[in-house]
């Protein structure tokens, strides 16, 4: 592996790191202007993180070992994950490790190591959050992999590189427009799934009947809540490079020179900026939906990625 | 001539309408009534958008007549009219269904692909600019067909049907180049008509049934 | 000589806008009562102008060939005593107060609007104006079967203009398809929807198109035709539409839609041969005779027996255009002698709801003593409807079942099952009315101007089946001799 490729990992990562608290705050930031109030500065999410590290953790008595052992295999479950997704260049150094389906398992990995927390807390709460996020996981994850694999049989590729290279290259959404759109609707619905926003869960809010990401961890303190929430943040992050990068991957650098790198850089702060307000903006239009109906949402999108994958896979042959 | 080539044209006309289909899913798995109502006003924007399209690649400039009555009928007059029925019966949103939204959903799924192989063996025939637009075009009749025969509420057989219209205007702009324009301007002027004559329906099915929920009538059977 | 085919098309159009003005009720049954005259004259002067000379046409886009001039027959005449009938039994309506002028005006705009647009149909020479002015009849239809506001004409209405809506909406699509198959051949105008034009290139038709187009265009128009399964609307708008109405549907709507359906069945043979919509016409026609057949014995209210009946009559038309040969014939002369006696049968309907208030078979026995009008227009309208002999449905049903032995002996056997089911079930049905003892619940009399009007039209209608049935007029043996030809069919018939 050559020099350039570590320096890139290490870039990435920094990024990836460095960033997602940002876009947390940019969320909350037009969150809060929409609604009329002040609200906190953008850099708030840091200062969050800043004092929960600096915070004494407390474990209830009669969690075992999985309790304290998620937040770790949480964050670095996701933090892996993310170096297979492409930010600011199109082929990642470490594009041999892994495709698509790594992705959406190493995500996956940490969902389950959450739900098994919030279970052995032992708390009501944590458990309710449990079934539920397994609840939507379960109904999220065929959509993801189809969604993702309708586009990956564009680009004739399962690895997401070599997808947003050739999507780059051959201008992406203009290529195909019927099924990358429905790829992208479906992309962008299991986005708000995944993550927890609204209209699917809440995540200002810790009201019992709707809660379900914050139920699972509210029994986190400290580092641990840290590590948890900065591991959404990341998550949050890789959802919106892949749909930022899969379907208008204008500006990506795809060679190494350092003006590509520079524009890749400003580019994607600018796609995943303007891709967190949208997020915001969505919020605020919408009310969060029933937990019953959260399944019509998802099977929406199921449908859209499995008709995308049809347009390719059946169609186009 | 047009200036815009006629890849990229291609191009748009087909995100146009894969837009056009995107909403029939939005409607399927809409519940309240005002949403279906602007969400299909949205599809007949897309609609007079991808007429202007061919219009303009095409030079063929009765098309932009019809967009533009596409605009006025569809986007604006029929959404005002259905949207004043909404009101005047004070029914927001569609309780029960025959079939739940996410079977619905892969119902019109399957209605897509049904449509593709419809009309797989005719797409290299016509003039068209692009691949797909006669087979969506179909499969937005069909969804609009599943949502009249799925939905109970008067008004939501009613989106159904315009829906069924927009996407007969599409298979016939994006497809054929445009009808005729007096045939167009006829079938404007029906689809207007309709429009009226199922607005005068509700609102006496309202008097006289108390509902607009037409799993109530049930009376005359073979 | 042009006049007969404006004065046919443009009269119920400027006396309905007439309308608006006329607020006198004797004027508007005189104007009626002209409409009706020219109606039937102009139909005739038609017939017998494009079985001589050839085709008409006017402007450019109404065009009468043999075909349309058929079809302007069937629906003429009808429709003249349609009026005739609709004076009398609005005027009825009114006299007894359950109409305010108002809506006695309404009644008649919409009336004429809905024959105008029919006979507009069958004239037109673009496939999409046809499809325009079929759709208008839809529209102005559902109008006057809702017209009564009960709770059943609003639930049959409703359904009417749900399922045409969609029906006519494929055949729409249909029509966009041959569009779209026949621009590669006529160019981007619209001579590529004129008929006559795709009628000179069917050949070169791209015959998947066609296919998909002529299914599109069957199920469509079907639907307006009653066709099982698409058949659920029909007896409910029968049953509850006002009785002149409910005639002018079942004579009147369907043929118009049997029309629209053979002007593109000429157009697909040509590209893909006869086989392709053959089969489909006669899978259709033989399921709406065999269902019809069995429901009607079911049935407990007459206009809706009446209806099923229609059913099974449409279905056995559409068994001979599915056969060719001289089953187009039998199609042609079926639906001719079908409009006349099932209008003179709703008329007599019409005249037993208005005495009797209700709409039970078993509850009207002895008609023919009871009600002597509608007892002999049911009676001999019946007989005709079942196909006695000498009448005209007996000849047509004989020549599509001699046909059909002819091409294909399994399918004349099935015919002949269903056929002689139907006949017993509604013969049974109709003489429970029109013989036996009277059960005396007879409400109120006919008045004079109800009686002298529907007794006008009944023997127009009863006397135009039974010179039909002993003697063919030189005309219509012309113009059937001129229709054959494109079916591709030839032979003796008469």
């Amino acid at each position: 592996m050559r020099a350039i490729d570590f320096l890139l990992i290490i870039l990435q990562i920094f990024l990836v790191l460095g960033l997602s608290p940002l876009i947390v705050g940019v969320i909350r930031r037009v969150k809060a202007h929409l609604q009329c109030r002040h609200g906190a500065t953008v850099l708030q999410p840091y200062s969050d993180l800043a004092k929960l590290f600096r915070k004494e953790p407390v474990i209830s008595t009669t969690a075992s070992w999985i309790f304290p052992a998620t937040p770790y295999i949480l964050f670095s479950s996701t933090l892996a994950a993310s170096l297979l997704v492409p930010t600011i260049i199109a082929p990642m150094p470490l594009n041999f490790a892994g495709n698509i389906i790594a992705l959406v398992y190493l995500l996956a990995l940490g969902t389950f190591f959450l739900m098994l927390a919030g279970l052995d807390a032992g708390s009501a709460f944590g458990g309710m959050g449990s079934s539920r996020e397994a609840i939507v996981a379960s109904l999220t994850e065929p959509a993801l992999i189809l969604s993702l694999f309708a586009v990956a049989l564009t680009a004739g590729s399962a690895n997401i590189s070599a997808i947003v290279y050739k999507t780059a290259i051959l201008q992406g959404i203009v290529l195909d427009p019927p099924p990358h759109l429905m790829a992208l609707v479906a992309l962008f619905i299991i986005t708000l799934a995944e993550t927890g926003r609204v209209p699917v869960d809440n995540p200002a809010t810790h009201l019992e009947l709707t809660m379900i990401h914050e139920a699972m961890i509210l029994e986190y303190s400290g580092r641990y809540l840290a590590l948890v929430e900065w591991a959404a943040g990341m998550k949050l992050m890789i959802f919106l490079s892949l749909l930022a990068n899969i379907f208008a991957p204008w500006g990506i650098a795809t060679t190494l020179s350092p003006s590509a790198l520079g524009l890749g850089l400003l580019v994607f702060v600018g796609k995943v900026v303007g891709l967190a307000v949208v997020i915001g903006v969505f919020e605020c239009m919408f009310a969060k939906l029933r937990l019953f109906r959260v399944t019509e949402l998802l099977g929406a999108a199921f449908v859209l990625s499995l008709l995308a994958l049809v347009f390719f896979y059946i169609l186009r042959v | 001539m047009p200036t815009l080539p006629i890849n990229i044209g291609s191009y748009l006309v087909n995100l146009c309408s894969a837009l056009l289909l995107l909403t029939c899913f939005a409607i399927v798995a809409q519940r309240r009534l005002m949403a279906c109502v602007d969400l299909f006003a949205l599809q007949s924007v897309f609609l007079a958008v991808t007429a202007t399209l061919v219009a303009y690649l095409t030079g063929i400039h009765h098309i932009y007549l019809a967009a533009v009555l596409t605009i006025a009928i569809k986007a604006i007059i029929l959404p005002r009219i259905l949207k004043k029925i909404v009101r005047q019966l004070n029914v927001q949103r569609e309780v029960s269904m025959y079939v739940n939204i996410p079977t619905g959903l892969l119902i019109c799924g399957g209605l897509v692909i049904l449509a593709f192989f419809i009309t797989q063996p005719i797409v290299h025939l016509g003039f068209l600019l692009t691949q797909d637009s006669l087979a969506i075009a179909l499969a937005i009749v069909l969804i609009g067909f599943f949502i009249m025969v799925s939905r109970l509420k008067a008004v939501t057989q009613v989106i159904g049907f315009l829906m069924i219209e927009n996407g007969l205007f599409l298979a016939a702009t994006a497809a054929a180049y445009g009808m005729p324009l007096i045939v167009e301007l006829g079938i404007f002027f029906d689809v207007l008509v309709a429009g009226l004559i199922v607005g005068i329906y509700t609102h006496q099915i309202q008097e006289a049934f108390g509902s607009v929920d037409t799993s109530r009538m049930k009376a005359l059977k073979e | 000589m042009i006049w007969p085919i404006i004065l046919l098309i443009a009269t119920p159009f400027l006396i309905g806008v007439s309308g608006l003005v006329v607020r006198n009720r004797q004027a508007l049954d005189v104007l009626h009562c002209v409409q009706a005259g020219i109606m039937v004259v102009s139909s005739m002067l038609l017939v017998d102008e494009v079985s001589v000379s050839g085709p008409v046409s006017f402007l450019y886009f109404l065009h009468a060939d043999a075909i349309s001039a058929w079809f302007d027959l069937v629906i003429g005449i009808v429709a003249g005593t349609g009026t005739l009938y609709a004076v009398g039994y609005l005027g009825e309506q009114y006299d007894r107060g359950h109409v305010s002028l108002k809506r006695f005006r309404q009644f008649f705009m919409l009336f004429d609007l809905y024959l105008g647009v029919m006979l507009l149909a069958v004239n037109v020479e673009n496939l999409g104006m046809m499809w325009i002015a079929i759709e208008g009849a839809t529209l102005s239809a559902a109008l006057l079967i809702g017209f009564e506001r009960s709770k059943g004409a609003l639930e049959a209405g409703w359904k009417f203009v749900i399922l045409s809506s969609v029906g006519i909406a494929l055949a729409l699509f249909g029509t966009i398809l041959v569009y779209y198959s026949s621009e590669q051949l006529l160019g981007i105008s619209e001579e590529a929807l004129h008929w006559a034009k795709l009628y000179e290139v069917g050949d070169q038709l791209d015959p998947s198109v066609m296919k998909i187009a002529f299914i599109f265009i069957l199920v469509g128009y079907g639907t307006k035709a009653g066709l099982v399964p698409m058949h659920t609307w029909l007896p409910d708008a029968h049953g509850e539409a006002p009785t002149p109405v409910s005639a002018m549907l079942s004579a009147n709507m369907l043929t118009m839609a049997i029309y629209a359906i053979l002007r593109f069945k000429i157009l697909t043979d040509q590209a893909v041969g006869p086989e392709f919509t053959g089969t489909l016409l006669l899978g259709f026609g033989f399921f709406s005779v065999a269902l019809s057949s069995i429901v009607l014995l079911l049935q407990e209210d007459f206009k809706r027996l009446l209806a099923f009946s229609s059913i099974e009559h449409i279905g056995i038309a559409l068994i001979g255009f599915g056969l060719g040969g001289l089953g187009v014939f039998g199609g042609l002369w079926h639906l001719l002698n079908h409009a006349l006696a099932k209008s003179a049968a709703f008329y007599g309907a019409g005249l037993i709801l208005i005495t009797h208030e209700h709409k039970f078979i078993a509850r009207v026995p002895g008609l023919l003593r009871e009600h002597p009008a509608a007892g002999v227009a049911l009676f001999v309208a019946g007989l005709v409807l079942a196909g006695m002999p000498p009448f005209g449905l007996f000849v047509s049903e004989i020549t599509i079942a001699v046909n059909a032995m002819n091409t294909a002996p399994s399918i004349a056997y099935g015919f002949l099952g269903v056929l002689t089911l139907a006949f017993a079930t509604l013969l049974f049905q109709i003489l429970r009315m029109v013989l036996g003892v009277p059960m005396e619940t007879q409400i109120s009399t006919v008045g004079p101007r109800c009686r002298a009007f529907s007794t006008a039209a009944l023997a127009v209608n009863l006397g135009a089946l039974i010179f039909l049935g002993l003697h063919v007029p030189a005309g219509l043996h012309d113009l059937i001799g001129a229709i054959l030809p494109f079916f591709d069919a030839e032979g003796e018939y008469f």
